[in-house]
């Protein structure tokens, strides 16, 4: 990361948001995907065995 | 007699196995249906931005050309997307979807879009280097642009209006206007 | 990324904001508030059928479904512009072309593809707000969402007005992946609503 005067402080501040928010992303999209694909997997396994 | 032949050709493709299972099995169907219309996200997104360039509102200070080429390969892998699919969704429930007034329709529309591409690609090839940084695209490319977003417009309204059954060949009487246009069969005993 | 423990507060406002209410979401989602939530909203939910949209989306079908097809196309609109954007700054697309140029008029149309989207949304949600009430994907949808329109204004905005190169590579491409993620999880709830109610 480059360091320039004045607007360090803000970008950095934007920058430890934006990591938070997209691992938050990530991770839900992550864990609301397979549980989406396995409930399938399950249902269809209750269906045809 | 063409009506007859669409109809032959949807019982044929109906008699088939794995049309019986694509349509009986609740989740293929909703998944390829679901790809069916995300991809149109990634095809039509990248067509009305090449669209929205000529006409000057979307990105008019990037060359034109860069446009068209660079979103060209995403658009047509977003395209073989959607062709694929829907042709498994039209093998899935093919009597009902031949017999549809949308779906000729949009079949025809799709006709239409096809040549206008080319018409525009044409165009565009002939003519790019001298206006490819204009912010507005000349009259003939905008109206290509025009066309092409109205086309796929529709063709996106008719494909959504396939899924209602409003003048289904089942639910309209023989004397109404839309079972012409259905192509429904008199005495026919599969729908 | 180093001065992770700095503990500088006041220059860290949308850190913190960000953090807390994930906090907030977080216990929100596993305690008994989100189901006390719920039973509330059904009184809001049954009002929605009652209102203009409401009414005209469950009287006129053909209304329905062409205000369905809008909300496609702006949604191509939007994804168009979402697709863009990110390829650019994951270095996809464009790589010639500079990135301020492509994500501002890139924003210029999701900001209009989004408005088509929230207005056509909410009248096909009132023409239907009893059914979607019950089905959890709709609420998963509202949920991502919500967190999309967040995280677009108040985040990735305010971030890529800075210059690029001020800009940790991996937090571009990582905005990039997340928005991409996230926008594709919005259309495909957005999908799945129409199948869960047949």
């Amino acid at each position: 990361m480059i360091e320039v005067e004045g607007s360090t402080e803000s970008i950095k501040d934007l920058q430890y948001a934006a990591v938070t928010i997209s691992a938050t992303i990530i991770i839900f999209f992550v864990v609301y995907w397979i549980i989406q694909i396995d409930s399938v997997r399950e249902l269809l396994e209750l269906a045809y065995g | 007699m063409i009506n007859e032949l669409i109809y032959d050709f949807a019982i044929w493709l109906d008699d088939s196995a794995w049309s019986t299972l694509l349509h009986e099995s609740y989740y293929m169907y909703n998944w390829v249906e679901s790809i069916h219309v995300l991809t149109l996200v990634v095809c039509l997104g990248m067509l009305f931005m090449i669209d929205l360039r000529m006409l000057g509102y979307a990105l008019p200070n990037v060359p034109a050309s860069n446009i068209a080429r660079r979103l060209n390969m995403p658009m047509l892998i977003g395209f073989a997307i959607m062709f694929i699919t829907g042709i498994l969704l039209f093998y899935a429930v093919p009597v009902r979807t031949s017999q549809s007034v949308w779906f000729r329709v949009k079949m025809i529309l799709l006709v239409a879009c096809a040549v206008n591409a080319y018409l525009f690609h044409r165009r565009m090839n002939e003519s790019v280097s001298s206006w490819d940084h204009d912010t507005k695209a000349p009259d003939r490319i905008r109206f290509g642009a025009i066309f092409s977003l109205g086309f796929w417009s529709l063709v996106v309204i008719c494909g959504r209006l396939v899924a209602y059954d409003w003048f289904d060949c089942e639910y309209t009487d023989s004397d109404n206007f839309s079972q012409l246009l259905s192509g429904c069969i008199a005495g026919q005993e599969r729908f | 990324m180093s001065a992770l423990g700095s503990t500088s507060s006041t220059s860290y406002g949308k850190t913190i904001t960000v953090a807390v209410l994930l906090f907030i979401l977080l216990t929100f989602s596993f305690t008994d508030l989100r189901y006390q939530t719920w039973l509330r909203l059904y009184e809001f939910f049954l009002w929605l059928e009652t209102t203009p949209f409401g009414v005209i989306g469950k009287t006129w079908g053909a209304v329905f479904a062409v205000v369905e097809a809008i909300h496609l196309l702006a949604m191509a609109l939007l994804g168009g512009a979402v697709i863009v954007g990110d390829a650019r700054l994951l270095g996809w697309l464009f790589i010639d072309v500079p990135a301020r140029e492509i994500l501002d008029k890139a924003h210029k149309v999701f900001v209009v593809g989004l408005t088509v989207v929230l207005i056509t949304g909410i009248f096909m949600a009132c023409g239907v707000a009893g059914k979607i009430y019950w089905l959890p994907v709709f609420w998963y949808k509202m949920l991502a969402l919500a967190t999309g329109i967040f995280f677009v204004f108040f985040i990735r905005r305010p971030l890529l007005r800075h210059p690029l190169e001020e800009i940790h590579p991996r937090v571009t491409k990582l905005i990039a992946i997340s928005s991409m993620l996230l926008w594709f999880t919005v259309a495909a709830t957005g999908r799945w609503i129409g199948f869960a109610g047949s």
